[in-house]
């Protein structure tokens, strides 16, 4: 659980550098569209973990009740 | 004086009239509560005590009654005041008046009192403990540690029954972003004398769990009566303090911070608000990714439409590059050309001289010129004579001149 927890924080920090490189034109534009591809992963998977219940860890939680 | 003895009520009675007389007053008095007891007919029993302040050995000691009509008003205004129970053990300032009964002798009859007497020494063991929190260095360490970007996986630390939980759960869940939490209930007491250990206890649960979960949060519906003094104690103030995840305290009350708030990671008053901080520190992760996603896009369209018009500059730059290419090139083939012309001319120049020498070689090598310079040649029978053993007297011999020829006989 603790790597879930980090990977937000690495997905962000992922983000802001594809972000950082596009606006410094560190980029070709064949790399630009694999990046974007990338970053588009990434935030729905920030989004998800914002939005959307995750099993797992409802799992554990309840598991330890019983 | 009469030798006659008085009976014991007598002087028990002459006890209460001097003391009646001479302490007629009513009097504030600061001093500690002991043996707090109150019955079903709502009046209070309890004993003040003084204490050596080095040796903590008892040197002053009296019985106290608050009447039933007195303790009514008093304890609720205390407690709401102070947020400390009425009981054994804290200091207070009442005022008093000395009563002295023939039969149950001296004590004490509380009129009134005043807690700020007692938040002041509240405050003061606040701050002894602290000092020695930072003292020891733990004071600021869950402040220290970093709030993680998600805490959605929450340790609530409460009584299962008080409405605050319910509460805190239910602004959890109806939050108006849609955000997902996970609060987990490790149940405590919040009231009472057990506040310390059962907290203590359920921090330990957390902590064996510490993987499983963002935060801790630690509230407590607020009830008509406050206690809190279970939140200023040094155990559990050291245990929060140290402890692995961020606490959020939401403990319901006003006055000014417990222990437990002043280590704590984050205070806030209520569990409502407690729940409104997860929710606000949520909201504020979402955001900040709306913004990196919204910055993205801005920015690829930005870096395209630089691409775009970096295209469109080499194209209308292009027919210009190749007509200028193609004057230069031109330009070229003519210097080329005229070199050529230049080296032919030079190198037939050349040849014609040399040709010209050749034939002047060849002419000064000719017979004619010989001749011309006074030499013959001599032949026999057609032939040329070089020696003159070809020839024998009577031989006819032509000789040939520059101009003529001159027949002749060998003698």
């Amino acid at each position: 659980m603790a790597e879930k927890k980090e990977s937000y924080a690495q997905a962000m920090e992922k983000l802001e550098n594809i972000v950082s490189a596009v606006e410094k034109d560190e980029l070709d534009i064949d790399q630009l569209s694999v990046k974007l591809k990338e970053a588009q992963k990434l935030v729905r998977f920030c989004k998800d973990k914002l939005y959307k219940a995750d099993e797992e860890i409802k799992k554990i939680m309840e598991g330890e009740d019983n | 004086m009469e030798k006659a003895p008085l009976s014991l009520y007598e002087l028990n009675a002459l006890v209460k009239r001097a003391l009646n007389e001479s302490l007629p007053e009513a009097y504030w008095i600061q001093a500690e509560l002991s043996d707090v007891r109150s019955n079903t007919t709502g009046h209070c029993y309890l004993e003040f005590i003084q204490k050596d302040q080095r040796s903590n050995n008892l040197i002053a000691k009296a019985r106290g009654t608050i009447w039933a009509n007195v303790f009514r008003m008093l304890k609720p205004y205390f407690e709401e005041s102070t947020g400390q129970a009425f009981v054994s053990g804290i200091k207070v300032m009442v005022q008093v008046t000395v009563e002295f009964h023939e039969l149950y002798g001296y004590s004490l009859t509380v009129i009134d009192i005043d807690p700020t007497y007692t938040l002041g020494d509240m405050a003061r063991k606040r701050r002894e403990i602290l000092k020695q929190l930072e003292e020891e260095g733990v004071l600021t360490l869950n402040k220290e540690l970093e709030m993680p970007m998600l805490v959605q996986r929450i340790a609530v630390i409460s009584s299962a029954s008080a409405a605050g939980y319910g509460d805190f759960c239910r602004q959890l869940e109806e939050n108006p972003y849609g955000f997902m939490f996970y609060p987990h209930l490790f149940p405590a007491l919040m009231q009472g004398n057990q506040v310390e250990e059962s907290i203590i206890t359920a921090l330990n649960e957390v902590n064996n769990r510490r993987d499983d979960f963002d935060a801790v949060v630690i509230i407590r519906g607020g009830g008509a009566t406050s206690d809190l003094s279970g939140f200023d104690t040094y155990l559990l103030a050291a245990n929060c303090a140290q402890f692995p995840l961020p606490i959020i305290t939401g403990i319901g009350h006003e006055r000014d911070d417990t222990v437990l708030d002043s280590v704590a990671h984050t205070r806030v008053k209520t569990p409502t608000a407690a729940a409104q901080f997860l929710i606000t520190h949520m909201h504020e992760a979402a955001e900040s990714l709306e913004e990196l996603a919204q910055t993205l896009i801005v920015s690829v369209s930005a870096r395209m439409d630089k691409e775009h018009s970096r295209l469109a500059d080499l194209t209308n730059r292009l027919p210009m590059v190749i007509k200028n290419r193609t004057i230069r090139e031109g330009y070229l083939l003519e210097q080329l050309m005229q070199r050529m012309h230049v080296a032919i001319a030079r190198n037939l120049t050349n040849r014609k001289h040399r040709l010209m020498l050749l034939e002047q070689r060849v002419n000064d090598a000719s017979p004619e010129r010989l001749l011309k310079r006074g030499y013959s040649l001599t032949f026999k029978e057609g032939k040329a004579v070089t020696d003159s053993a070809q020839l024998k007297p009577g031989d006819m011999i032509t000789t040939r001149l520059a101009k003529g020829e001159v027949i002749s006989e060998v003698k």
